[in-house]
């Protein structure tokens, strides 16, 4: 059977290996030429640290440490299975720091997360809305404004927003004082005792910050999708008789669902890996680590107490978390319909 | 096959190019010259005066080259880190001397040689509480070069001493009920908000030295045969009377601490007249608040107990990496910055640091840093008295992690003394 007989292939993959005359070899002698040593480079320096980073794990491994022959693994730097996770299940009062910490660094993260994506959410979706419902010109304007802490500087963002929250010469505190007449010196970065609805007002505060540089994001997602509803499905709604609330809540909601999903799948991820913000705002972890997240505490223990083994098994939680997380809400927010 | 060949190819290029990258830089010991590589953290004061010396050494030295690379605190110490295994470090590191240890026994430091310096003559002629921490089973890894202190004496603002009242503060307290008496009426609360403290002392540098610096004036040790022990007579005595200083009012620990109004921040900004602080921080800051920085001066807090005695941490100083390929050089030119006096106060001077040589704490050489730095003074009549902090399995863990925010939490009134003490001294033993 020689290659001029062949069916021709339909799967895509199927049309792209087929050998063709010259022109289409020349594309994926191209494409392979510009690719190829990219995907070879990223390879080495994705998976290798990826393989490295999952070996720590079942290490009790330092840096400092003289180990084994083999990448220092080894010798002073034993094999010790599972023990970090085993030790990770360790719920006692009396456990060792590292381990509570941990549990508290898991407590905080997904607080955090879990207020970061409905606040981000309920602020980014109607903001959409309103400024979709605009003129043209103020559109670009409004966009802009919102987009630009995005692009600030975490490390920025956050010694701004400690200004805001001084306790003696703060904005915030300043403002509240005109209102009461007194001065008001509230500590809300470093008081271990205030507490909103059971959430540390530490953690509140941080978050405050984390979503006032980050809607803008999530923002310019929803306008994008916004821009692709068809008009006439809107006209339809008109002229059937709805009112704006209503448009939003069974037009608009449902149709953005895809982009809602995509919206919050990346919203959650990137609030569980928040780091520089609060690295910034309570640099060790707030006070008695109420402002501890688990990226944090994985750095901690890695970079400034060396137990790099027992970061890493942290790190494999920490992705396995996201992942199970991401998958929920896949399932929950897939639709079966596109438009 | 050509496209197997071209992938080939590729991955080689790619692969030759990964372990360029990747290769160890060994100092080339070329013929006629040696090149050493020196990494420090990023301090200017610190790197300049090092830089100058450098320069000088070369001068005299024209075979030598010195070459510098500095990182940013946090970096530096990832750096070392990802950069000991992998054999690709300094020739010469700059260590802060709490580290040396966990460094050496790791095998990633060299010995320093008896030409350059027995361990004898080490202690001779370097501060017991700086050396020690250098010394690792009775085996010297480097020399200090400054004496790191944050305890003996306290940041005073003479301007609002004297606003407040209080004349001649620079002559010190002999008890600390009057040294309280004095930061009480420093301190401004205006409805029930404190907006100046009398004396801040409630830092992650400053409350372990404290704590530690107490236990040993009220004739305790914390570091014991039978391990770390604080829940002793004199570890309670220590913490009540820290306590005490906040139930008095010279600093409201919820307002002042590492999150908010860090002692060196609120000192300079003057929402503290008294900080707890060594004089590092003088230089760091006067560039940016030179109103301050004229009227400041550092004054001796009074002696607690019977023992004059006071914690400190081993400071800044220069190791030598096992896997350099010209320790000798290295050596040689550590001994010049070092050990060499009036090497040794030049840079002192220029780091606008306390000399770790004992010669220089007293004669022409003091004099000189006196006179550039007269909050030096204080200092240098108590260097005697300082006690090194002791070796821990994780120094930064035991100050930072465990009795600076166990300590902060008891002075902000969320835990008794005694339930402090108690997880102070389990969890300090359970990282060893």
């Amino acid at each position: 059977m020689t290659a001029a007989s062949k069916a021709p292939p339909t799967s895509f993959f199927g049309k792209l290996i087929t050998l063709r005359p010259s022109r289409d070899g020349a594309k994926k002698r191209f494409i392979g030429t510009t690719v190829s040593p990219l995907v070879l480079y990223m390879a080495f320096f994705t998976l290798f640290p990826l393989v490295w980073g999952f070996s720590l794990a079942f290490f009790e491994y330092s840096a400092r440490r003289a180990g084994g022959p083999v990448l220092g693994l080894g010798g002073d730097n034993p094999f010790v299975g599972l023990a970090h996770f085993r030790s990770m299940l360790n719920f006692s009062p009396e456990a060792p720091l590292e381990i509570r910490q941990f549990h508290l660094s898991i407590k905080t993260t997904l607080l955090f997360s879990f207020l970061v994506l409905p606040l981000n959410l309920l602020l980014t979706l109607p903001l959409a809305v309103l400024i979709e419902s605009v003129h043209q010109k103020a559109k670009g304007l409004f966009r802009t404004i919102f987009f630009l802490p995005v692009l600030a500087p975490s490390v920025g963002v956050g010694i701004m927003w400690d200004y805001i929250y001084h306790p003696q010469r703060g904005l915030l505190n300043g403002i509240l004082s005109l209102f009461k007449g007194k001065l008001v010196g509230t500590n809300y970065t470093g008081d271990p005792t205030l507490f909103v609805l059971g959430i540390p007002v530490p953690l509140l505060a941080i978050i405050i910050a984390y979503v006032w540089q980050d809607l803008g994001y999530n923002l310019v997602i929803f306008i994008a999708a916004l821009q692709g509803i068809p008009e006439s499905i809107r006209d339809a709604a008109r002229i059937d008789g709805v009112n704006g609330w209503q448009m939003f809540r069974f037009i608009t909601v449902p149709l953005l669902k895809p982009t809602v999903l995509l919206a919050a799948v990346l919203t959650m991820i990137s609030s569980f890996t928040v780091f520089d913000i609060i690295q910034v705002m309570n640099n060790d972890g707030g006070p008695q680590d109420l402002t501890r997240v688990m990226v944090l505490d994985i750095y901690f223990n890695a970079f400034r107490y060396q137990r790099m083994g027992w970061s890493a098994a942290v790190s494999i939680v920490l992705f396995l978390i996201i992942f199970s997380i991401s998958l929920v809400q896949t399932r929950l927010l897939r639709t079966e319909w596109e438009y | 096959m050509q496209k197997k060949s071209f992938l080939l190819l590729s991955g080689l290029l790619v692969l030759s190019l990964v372990l360029s990258a990747c290769g160890g830089t060994d100092a080339p010991a070329e013929a006629e010259g040696v090149t050493l590589r020196v990494w420090t953290h990023q301090n200017d004061a610190f790197n300049s005066g090092l830089e100058a010396l450098a320069d000088a050494y070369m001068a005299d030295n024209p075979d030598v080259s010195i070459s510098f690379e500095t990182f940013d605190y946090d970096t530096y110490i990832q750096t070392l880190q990802t950069a000991l295994p992998a054999g690709t470090e300094a020739d010469i590191l700059q260590m802060f001397g709490s580290w040396v240890c966990s460094y050496a026994e790791g095998g990633n430091l060299a010995a320093v040689p008896d030409s350059v310096l027995s361990l004898a003559d080490a202690r001779e002629q370097v501060f017991e509480a700086q050396i020690a921490g250098y010394i690792c089973d009775e085996t010297l890894y480097g020399v200090p070069q400054e004496f790191n202190i944050e305890y003996g004496a306290t940041l005073v603002n003479t301007a609002i001493a004297e606003e407040v009242g209080i004349s001649d503060i620079t002559a010190g307290w002999e008890i600390w009920d009057d040294f309280t008496a004095d930061a009480v009426q420093m301190a401004v609360v205006q409805d029930d908000v404190m907006t100046r403290a009398g004396y801040n002392f409630t830092a992650s540098d400053a409350i372990p030295a404290t704590f530690y610096s107490l236990i040993l004036q009220f004739g305790g040790q914390y570091l014991t045969d039978s391990g770390f022990q604080v829940n002793t007579p004199e570890g309670k005595q220590a913490l009540e009377m820290m306590v005490g200083l906040v139930e008095a009012g010279v600093v409201d620990p919820v307002l002042y601490n590492d999150e908010e109004n860090w002692v060196g921040d609120s000192y300079f900004e003057e929402t503290s007249a008294m900080g707890l602080v060594g004089p590092w921080v003088v230089p760091e800051y006067a560039g940016d608040f030179p109103d301050v920085a004229d009227v400041t001066e550092y004054v001796q807090l009074p002696w607690a107990g019977s023992t004059q005695a006071f914690v400190a941490s081993s400071g800044w100083g220069l190791a030598v990496s096992t896997n350099s390929a010209v320790q000798e050089a290295a050596w040689d030119f550590v001994k010049y910055v070092t050990l060499n006096a009036d090497n040794a106060a030049q840079w002192n001077l220029a780091s606008g640091t306390l000399p770790a040589l004992k010669f220089n704490a007293a004669g022409a050489n003091a004099e000189s840093l006196v006179s550039e730095f007269p909050h030096f003074g204080p200092f240098l009549e108590i260097l005697e008295y300082a006690q090194y902090e002791g070796h821990f399995p994780d120094r930064d863990l035991v100050w930072y992690d465990i009795t600076y925010p166990r300590i902060i939490n008891c002075l902000q009134g969320n835990a008794t003394v005694d339930e402090t003490l108690e997880t102070l001294e389990r969890e300090v033993n359970e990282s060893y």
